[in-house]
C-alpha cells in the first residue's frame, strides 16, 4: 500500500489511528502488528510469509544466542541465522542477476529466472541484520516479546523504505511511548509536508523524466534537463517517504532517525555522504566499513575497505551493473577527496566545490537511473554531446518552459532555506494561526493530485 | 492551545473526507469523463489473497472519491495557473481552444493503418473499377501545435507515408479548407457549418456536388471530450448542423441497432456524447439512402467519428453511402455486407487515429 494514495489516507490510516489510540497501551503493538501486516500484505499477501519467516528466524536465534552460555552454540546460531536471512534477500534479489552473468561468462545456458523481488526486502532484512549482530554482539538486549519484535520489523511506517530503524533506536519505545497533541500535531504536520512533496513535487519530475524518455526530438539540452529532473525527483520522492515515515512515527508515539539532511548542499561528496540516506551510511558503516577496519588501517587497506562498502552500496540498491558502477563511481571520488584531492578542495572557492559536487552528483543519478551500463553509457554520452543529438530543440524549449516553476521550486526546496525561514516565522502567532490552513490546503491539492492521476509508486519501493 | 486547535481543524477536515468516501453512495458513469466508473469489488478469499481486491479498491477509491470533478478541476486550475504547466493530463488550452498533445509520429502506427487499408483494398476493392481515395483528417493540433510552441506531429512525414504506402488511392490534403476554428474548442471533433469547403475538396475527387443548406442549431451547451479530460471551467460551445428539404428526406439505417431514421439524430444530444447527434455517433456499419438521386451511385467511406457530420453533405449525388467503422467491424465481415462494384470509396481517418492505429481491425 503506498502512503500516497486514497486508500491509505482516507480508509487504512484513520481506521488505524482509531484502534490504536482506542485500545490501552499494552495491546498498542499488537494494533500496528495487525495493521502493518495488512499494510504490506494488501497487494500480495503471499509475501506475508517471507516476511514472517524472516521475523521468526531473527526472533529465535537473537533469543538462542541471549540465552546460552555456550559460545559455540552462539556463533553457530549467528552466522547460520545470518546465513539463512541473507539467503532469501540474495534470492530474491539477486539470483537472476548472477545466473544471467554467470551464462553470459561461461556461454552455459541458464533458465531465466522470473523471480518477484518482494517489496522492502531489502529494508528489513537490513534491520533484522543489524538487530541479529546487535544481539550477538552483546550491544543490544534480546526481545522475547515476539509481538513487539515483530511489529518493530513490519511497522508500517517505516517498513517499505526505510527509515531503517535500528532495533537499538527504539527498543524502549516499543515498551513505553509517550502520547500528545503536540507530537499528534507535528506527526501530522510532518506526514502532510511529505505527502505534498512526494505528490506536488517529485511525482512532477516523475513525469518531466517520463516526457523525456518518451519523447521524439531529444537534444543535448534536454538530456540535461532530465539529468536535473531525476536528481530533484529521487531527492524528493525518498526523502518524502521519509517525512511521511517519520510523521506517521510521531502520530503512533515514535520517534526516528532522520534520513535527509539536505544533501544537495554539499561541497563534498563525503559531505554529500554523511546528508543522503543517513540510515543506509551508517548501516554499511557500523556494520561493514568499521568491522573491515575502518581507516585506522594501512592505506591500502582502507582503499580497500572503501571500494568494498560502495560496491556493497550500489549493489544493495539493485541487482544491475549500473547500480555497482554507481557504488563504484562514488568510491573513487570519495578516495581522490581523500588522498588526492583534500589540501586541493580547501583552497576552492565553495561556489565551484558546490557545482562540481552537483555534476559529480547530477551524473550518478544518470548512471542510477539508466537501463543497466549500456544505457547508462549511452545517456552520458548522449550528455556530453557524442551521440550525435542537436543541442537544442523545440520540445526540449516546450518541457523547460513548462516545468519553469516547478523546476524552481525543486532547486530552492532543496535549501535549507525554506525550513530556515519557516521556523523563523514560526515565532509569529498569525504563522502558527495559518499554518493549519496550509496543511488542509496541502491536504486537499495533495488528494486532488492523486484522485486525477494515476499510480506512482516510490522509487526506493524497487529497492 | 493554538497547535491544540491547529491539530483540531486538520484531524476535522482529514476524518470528514474519510466520512464522506464511506457513505456516499457509488456513482454509475461519469459524465465529465465519459466512462463507466469502478464500483466496490467483490470480496472472496481469492480476490484478496490473489491481489485482485486491492487493485480493484484502489480503482474504486479513485473513482468514487466524492466531489471527485471538483478535486480534478483544483488539480488543472494548479497545474496551469500555479504551477505555469502548459498541459495538463495532455491537454492545452490555446486561443480558447483545448486541444490534446499529440506526438511523436509513430511511424509504425501509420504503417500499420496503410496496411490494414492496403489489406482492405487488395481483398474487396481491387480490380472492381472503384474509384478509391484517402483523405487524412487534421486533429486541431495541425493547426494549433508548431505555431504556439507546443511539441507536433511531424503530420509532412505521416502523409508521405500515407502516400507512399497507398499508391492505389488518390491522396486528398484538405488541410488548407480547414483551420483551428474548424473544429469545437472543447472536442476534438470538427463542427459541420464550417465543413462546406472541405467536403467540396473531398467531392471534386470524384466530380460529384455537395449539399449546403440553412445552419440550425441543435443544442447550446455542447461540453466535448476535452472538457471533462482538461478538468478546467472551459466555456460550453454550440452544436450547429446544416439542413435543407433533401437533407431531411436522408435516410440512415444503424446496422448495430437496427435504428433507422435521419442523419440527425435528436435523442442522442442529451446522451454521453452530444456528437452522437450525427449518424448515430460510433457504430461499426452505418446506410445512409438519398430517395432524390436515383442514379444508383454508390459512395462507401471507411472512417472514424470524424466523418459522422460531413458524411451527411456527401451524400447529394449519391443514391447509397456506407460508413464502414473498422474499429467496431472486423475487415473479414465486409464482404458480407458490401459488393465492391463501380462504387466511389473513400478512406478518411483523423491523423490521431493514424497515430495510434491498433484499434483498427
Amino acid at each position: 500500500m503506498l502512503f500516497s494514495s486514497i486508500t491509505f489516507l482516507y480508509y487504512f490510516l484513520p481506521l488505524v489511528l482509531i484502534l490504536y489510540y482506542a485500545v490501552p497501551n499494552k495491546l498498542k503493538n499488537t494494533v500496528l502488528l495487525i495493521f502493518s501486516l495488512v499494510f504490506y500484505g494488501w497487494g500480495e499477501p503471499k509475501l506475508l510469509l517471507l516476511m514472517a519467516l524472516t521475523i521468526l528466524i531473527g526472533y529465535i536465534s537473537a533469543v538462542v544466542m541471549a540465552k546460552t552460555d555456550r559460545k559455540g552454540l552462539k556463533k553457530t546460531v549467528f552466522i547460520v541465522s545470518i546465513t539463512v536471512i541473507f539467503a532469501f534477500l540474495a534470492y530474491f534479489k539477486y539470483a537472476s542477476f548472477f545466473v544471467r552473468n554467470f551464462a553470459a561468462i561461461t556461454g552455459i545456458s541458464a533458465p531465466v529466472l522470473n523471480i518477484a523481488l518482494p517489496i522492502g526486502i531489502s529494508f528489513y532484512t537490513f534491520q533484522i541484520i543489524s538487530y541479529v549482530i546487535d544481539v550477538y554482539w552483546g550491544r543490544e538486549k534480546c526481545e522475547n516479546n515476539l509481538i513487539d519484535f515483530a511489529a518493530y520489523v513490519s511497522m508500517f511506517p517505516q517498513l517499505i523504505a526505510g527509515p531503517i530503524v535500528r532495533y537499538s533506536d527504539i527498543s524502549l519505545q516499543m515498551k513505553e511511548r509517550k502520547f500528545s497533541s503536540e507530537n499528534l500535531y507535528l506527526g501530522f504536520r510532518r506526514f502532510v509536508y511529505g505527502l505534498a512533496k512526494k505528490v506536488l513535487i517529485a511525482n512532477a519530475f516523475g513525469a518531466l523524466c517520463s516526457d523525456f524518455r518518451g519523447a521524439d526530438a531529444k537534444s543535448v539540452a534536454f538530456y540535461w534537463v532530465y539529468a536535473i529532473a531525476f536528481t530533484l525527483q529521487i531527492y524528493f520522492d525518498f526523502s518524502a517517504y521519509s517525512d511521511m515515515a517519520i510523521g506517521l512515527g510521531k502520530i503512533l508515539g515514535f520517534d526516528f532517525i532522520e534520513n535527509f539532511n539536505y544533501p544537495y548542499i554539499s561541497k563534498s561528496i563525503t559531505e554529500f555522504w554523511r546528508r543522503w540516506h543517513m540510515s543506509l551510511s551508517s548501516w554499511f558503516r557500523d556494520y561493514v566499513y568499521i568491522p573491515l577496519g575502518g581507516n585506522r588501517v594501512s592505506v591500502a587497506r582502507h582503499i580497500f575497505n572503501i571500494a568494498v562498502v560502495w560496491m556493497l552500496t550500489g549493489f544493495w540498491h539493485g541487482a544491475e551493473w549500473n547500480f555497482i558502477i554507481w557504488g563504484i563511481y562514488f568510491a573513487i571520488f570519495l578516495m581522490l577527496e581523500k588522498y588526492v584531492f583534500k589540501n586541493v578542495m580547501e583552497k576552492i572557492p565553495s561556489v565551484i566545490r558546490h557545482i562540481a559536487v552537483m555534476t559529480v552528483i547530477v551524473i550518478s543519478f544518470v548512471i542510477f537511473n539508466a537501463n543497466g551500463l549500456s544505457g547508462a553509457v549511452s545517456d552520458i554520452s548522449a550528455m556530453l554531446g557524442l551521440s550525435g543529438f542537436p543541442l537544442w530543440s523545440s520540445e526540449t524549449a516546450y518541457f523547460i518552459r513548462s516545468y519553469a516553476v516547478m523546476l524552481a521550486v525543486g532547486v530552492v526546496g532543496c535549501l535549507p532555506v525554506v525550513k530556515k525561514t519557516f521556523v523563523k516565522a514560526e515565532r509569529f502567532t498569525v504563522i502558527r494561526v495559518l499554518e493549519p490552513i496550509v496543511l488542509v490546503a496541502l491536504l486537499l491539492v495533495s488528494t486532488a493530485y492523486l484522485v486525477d492521476g494515476s499510480y506512482n509508486p516510490f522509487l526506493y519501493f524497487r529497492f | 492551545m493554538i497547535r491544540k486547535i491547529s491539530l483540531g481543524i486538520v484531524l476535522a477536515v482529514w476524518l470528514s473526507l474519510t466520512v464522506f468516501c464511506i457513505i456516499k453512495p457509488q456513482d454509475d458513469f461519469s459524465s465529465a469523463e465519459r466512462r463507466q466508473l469502478s464500483k466496490f469489488p467483490e470480496v472472496s478469499v481469492n480476490s484478496v489473497a490473489s491481489g485482485k481486491f486491492a487493485s480493484e479498491f484502489e480503482s474504486y477509491t479513485l473513482d468514487q472519491f466524492p466531489m471527485r470533478d471538483s478535486f480534478r478541476t483544483i488539480k488543472a486550475v494548479t497545474e496551469f495557473d500555479l504551477l505555469g504547466k502548459l498541459d495538463n493530463n495532455d491537454i492545452y488550452i490555446q486561443d480558447g481552444q483545448a486541444a490534446q498533445l499529440l506526438y511523436p509520429l509513430s511511424e509504425n502506427s501509420v504503417n500499420n493503418a496503410t496496411d490494414k487499408i492496403t489489406s482492405i483494398y487488395e481483398t474487396y476493392i481491387e480490380g472492381s473499377d472503384c474509384n478509391v481515395a484517402v483523405v487524412p483528417i487534421p486533429d486541431k493540433g495541425y493547426y494549433l501545435a508548431e505555431k504556439n510552441g507546443y511539441p507536433s506531429l511531424d503530420y509532412g512525414r505521416m502523409f508521405d507515408i500515407l502516400k507512399e504506402n497507398l499508391t492505389f488511392a488518390t491522396f486528398c490534403d484538405i488541410t488548407d479548407t480547414l483551420d483551428e476554428d474548424s473544429y469545437y474548442p472543447t472536442d476534438t471533433h470538427w463542427k459541420q457549418e464550417n465543413l462546406l469547403p472541405t467536403a467540396q475538396k473531398i467531392a471534386d475527387i470524384f466530380g460529384v456536388s455537395v449539399y449546403d443548406g440553412e445552419v440550425k442549431t441543435a443544442k447550446e451547451d455542447f461540453y466535448g471530450v476535452y472538457y471533462g479530460q482538461s478538468a478546467l471551467p472551459l466555456k460550453a460551445d454550440k452544436i450547429n448542423y446544416i439542413t435543407n428539404d433533401s437533407i431531411e428526406n436522408l435516410t440512415a439505417y444503424n446496422y448495430e441497432t437496427n435504428e433507422t431514421g435521419g442523419v440527425y439524430v435528436s435523442e442522442k444530444l442529451d446522451g454521453r456524447d452530444a456528437y452522437d447527434f450525427f449518424l448515430f455517433g460510433a457504430s461499426p456499419l452505418v446506410e445512409i439512402k438519398n430517395p432524390e438521386c436515383t442514379t444508383g451511385r454508390e459512395l462507401v467511406i471507411f472512417r472514424d467519428s470524424y466523418t459522422s457530420s460531413i458524411a451527411p453533405l456527401l451524400v447529394k449525388d449519391y443514391s447509397r453511402v456506407l460508413l464502414v467503422d473498422t474499429r467496431y467491424m472486423a475487415s473479414a465481415f465486409i464482404g458480407q455486407y458490401i459488393d465492391f462494384e463501380n462504387q466511389d470509396v473513400l478512406f478518411m481517418y483523423s491523423t490521431s487515429l493514424l497515430n495510434s492505429s491498433y484499434v483498427l481491425k
